[in-house]
């Protein structure tokens, strides 16, 4: 009997020894907590590594949090959109936002992020960048005002690049303009000499001195490229005092002019807004179009790996050239915009501090220059100059010499409705519905009744 | 001594049926179809109300119940009558043309011909309903584009020399609504259409041949009248269908050049999800619920359904 009592007493102290020590080596395994932070983005050929370099700030952050002890790990998942701009994006996003669905973090066109912010979807970072110098510390200065609303800072900038006028040198050539004047159009356009008429002009005597059949080209849906116009002509969309929208008619009837006399002058063709983007850029890189309205990322993303547009510097520029937005009359200020895609951390997100050191981490600058480089995009911090596959990728270089004139989108929640009523206007006038006057009031009548706060002059 | 309609009544219901199993038969056999009808018809009219009474906007929140949104119907929306205008005009167009008169032209001829090629040729006007609405309108797209490489162009060009290529996108966007919208719209007309005439009687063709009456004789004195009917039904349903859809319009024209051919459905999807201003959408989709409503029984009178209705007057014995 005792000896049947010490063999079971024996057996359960065995027992709970080894169930102790099983427990004890499965410790930190049971005490690893992963926290999974879902990342809102589009399917966007032209920056991929804007989710990508999220994902790999995953392995970095992970490593530090090993580091520090601490028992949490991210993962991050990415919910991609098929949206076909970042317009489209947002407002699918809104939705999703506001039926309780939404993400831990997004990507987003920087114009859009008061809307968010307006709706409470949005986390107020101030205090977090001012928490982590060695993440944002070195971000261009110019880079976070387009991070800002009327009351702080909702996002971290992710890229930047420049708008311009592409040129085809060799139609200008062909349409009887020498080599020296093709050569200097982007000085001559920096120092307010070349103007938007000029650029009519010269597109003007392409179509009708060479087999070319259009002389500018812009994109076919609502974007920002062409408000770089209305920048010209002095339109700022918003009142400086009451960050109010603001449209002023005239300034709004000089930009639709331009517009207008493009189309009148058999320059901007009649349809370019029913027309495919791919077939746009197939017009322009085929040498069909003198000038396309576009961005320095189309280099990288289209111009060099689908049209075999050449990738060595000298190469390029002897039959390609850009200019920046010509001033509306000589001596006048010529104009550049740059849209930068910026990162967003909800508000309600229950992990912010991990969302923005991953955040942090996602804007490393090796990270940050590998989507520059292979999707021809500006970097966000000066360390990426020093780094050398940055300086190889000249077409950022080049661009950068643009960021002295740009301007940004204004950063108000209806920017991007505003915008829309915009784009309808242009069609209006280049489909022969509307004059540039008849387009200014259209704005006026539809912005006036469809958004809020819009002060009219 | 019993009516018909009193032996009707008691063979309808049967002798013993008592109230309890009238009212599970009601159940079992009507109950699901009204479930549904309540589900898909009668909830999204009764939720179109109460969102067109509220501010609900691009973040779907509301914020305050109002009348905002009838205010912009009736007040601000300078764009609401020129878009009116063009869905009568769409609508008209389409039906006029298409779907009742090129879908008769299309039943009478086809029943007029030998039967295997009468068939071929309805399979053909068959097609553009049975694509999928994308590859349909790719088709048109590639039809009408304006380059040279264009169905329509090719054909100007090479066949009547015409210089230079057309863009009827932008110079003709309306008929090419109609048009795309009709090559679908009346293949429905000459089925319908066609049923109808191998209905009527083959004796009365054969009395008419030999009264001497000629083919358009024929046509008006014994088919067209034969087809009231039909012809009611395809006038009023089609009404009702072209002032809802709008999905080909979308693919081919996206409502544009400018507002050109926005349609009153079109408008109602473009301010509501591309303006993110679903109050608003809600309170124009309402006003078209009220439009599909009147036009349906302006039909139903002018057509005088209710006697087209009624139980045929033959004796069933």
């Amino acid at each position: 009997m005792i000896h049947w009592k010490f063999g079971t007493a024996a057996l359960l102290s065995a027992a709970l020894a080894g169930g102790s020590v099983v427990f004890l080596a499965a410790t930190p395994l049971f005490a690893q907590e992963t926290v999974k932070l879902e990342l809102w983005s589009r399917q966007d050929p032209s920056g991929p590594l804007r989710p990508g370099n999220v994902v790999k700030a995953a392995e970095r952050l992970n490593k530090e949090l090993e580091a520090e002890g601490s028992p949490k790990r991210v993962e991050v998942v990415v919910r991609e959109s098929p949206a076909k701009g970042f317009d489209d994006d947002a407002l699918q996003l809104l939705k999703v936002f506001g039926v309780g669905e939404g993400p831990d973090m997004f990507i987003a066109a920087h114009e859009w992020i008061c809307a968010f912010q307006e709706d409470g979807f949005a986390l107020k970072l101030d205090d977090y960048i001012a928490k982590y110098p060695q993440h944002f510390g070195t971000i261009f200065p110019s880079l976070w005002s387009s991070a800002k609303c009327p009351d702080g800072t909702y996002a971290i900038p992710q890229d930047a690049e420049a708008r311009m006028f592409f040129y085809n040198k060799k139609l200008l050539r062909e349409a009887g303009y020498d080599a020296a004047f093709v050569d200097s159009m982007p000085e001559r356009t920096l120092s307010g000499d070349l103007t938007m008429d000029e650029v009519l002009d010269i597109a003007k005597k392409v179509v009708d001195k060479t087999k070319a059949q259009y002389g500018v080209l812009h994109r076919p849906n609502k974007g920002p490229d062409y408000i770089m116009v209305f920048n010209a002509y002095g339109n700022e969309f918003v009142d400086p005092q009451s960050g109010k929208l603001l449209l002023e008619r005239d300034k709004l009837a000089a930009a639709f002019g331009w517009f207008e006399r493009g189309v009148k002058n058999g320059v901007i063709p009649a349809n370019n807004t029913a027309m495919e983007f791919d077939a746009l850029r197939k017009e322009f890189y085929s040498g069909n179009a003198a000038f396309w309205m576009y961005g320095i990322w189309d280099l990288g993303s289209v111009a060099f790996p689908t049209y075999g547009l050449p990738q060595d510097e000298k190469a390029f520029f002897a039959d390609w050239g850009w200019i920046a937005g010509p001033a509306p009359e000589k001596g006048g200020s010529p104009v550049s915009l740059t849209h930068p895609i910026v990162y967003v951390i909800a508000a309600d997100t229950k992990e912010p501090e991990l969302a923005v050191r991953l955040l942090g981490h996602a804007s490393a600058a090796d990270l940050n220059t590998d989507h520059a480089v292979t999707t021809t995009h500006l970097g966000i911090k000066p360390e990426q100059l020093e780094d050398p596959r940055y300086a190889k990728a000249w077409p950022l270089a080049r661009a950068t010499e643009l960021l002295k004139i740009t301007k940004f989108l204004p950063n108000n929640s209806q920017f991007g409705e505003l915008n829309g009523i915009i784009y309808a206007g242009i069609q209006g006038i280049e489909s022969g519905r509307l004059s540039a006057q008849q387009a200014a009031d259209f704005v006026i009548e539809e912005a006036s009744a469809s958004l809020e706060d819009v002060i009219v002059k | 001594m019993t009516t018909t309609a009193d032996e009707l009544m008691i063979e309808r219901r049967g002798h013993a049926g008592s109230v309890a199993r009238r009212r599970m038969n009601f159940v079992i056999f009507l109950g699901p179809a009204i479930v549904l009808t309540v589900l898909f018809f009668a909830v999204p009219v009764i939720i179109d109300v109460a969102v067109s009474f509220t501010d609900l906007s691009r973040s779907l929140r509301i914020s305050e119940f109002t009348t905002e949104q009838y205010e912009k119907v009736f007040r601000t929306d300078r764009r609401l009558s020129q878009v009116i205008w063009l869905t009568f005009i769409y609508v008209f167009g389409t039906l006029a043309i298409f779907n009742v008169t090129f879908g008769l032209i299309l039943a009478i001829t086809t029943t007029a011909i030998r039967n295997v090629s009468g068939s071929f040729f309805r399979g053909v006007w068959l097609l553009p309903r049975m694509s999928p609405s994308v590859l349909y309108i790719l088709l048109w797209l590639w039809a009408v584009s304006p380059t040279e490489a264009g169905l329509v162009n090719q054909v100007l060009m090479q066949a009547f020399g015409l210089d230079a290529p057309l863009d009827l996108l932008t110079s003709a966007p309306i008929a090419l609504i109609i048009i795309s919208n009709g090559f679908i719209g009346a293949s429905m007309g000459m089925i319908i259409f066609t049923a109808a005439i191998r209905g009527i009687p083959e004796h009365l063709f054969h009395a008419a041949a030999v009264d001497g009456a000629g083919t358009l004789a024929t046509i008006r004195f014994i088919t067209l009248p034969a087809l009231r009917w039909p012809i009611s039904f395809v006038t009023i349903y089609q009404t009702l269908s072209l002032l809802v859809s709008f999905e080909y319009i979308l693919l081919l024209t996206k409502g544009g050049p400018f507002y050109d051919t926005t349609v009153y459905a079109l408008y109602v999807y473009r301010r509501a999800f591309e303006s993110g201003q679903y109050g608003y959408g809600a309170a124009l989709a309402l006003f078209l619920i009220v439009i599909g409503v009147v036009v349906a029984l302006i039909g139903w009178r002018f057509f005088d359904m209710e006697r087209l209705l009624q139980r045929p007057r033959i004796e069933v014995h």
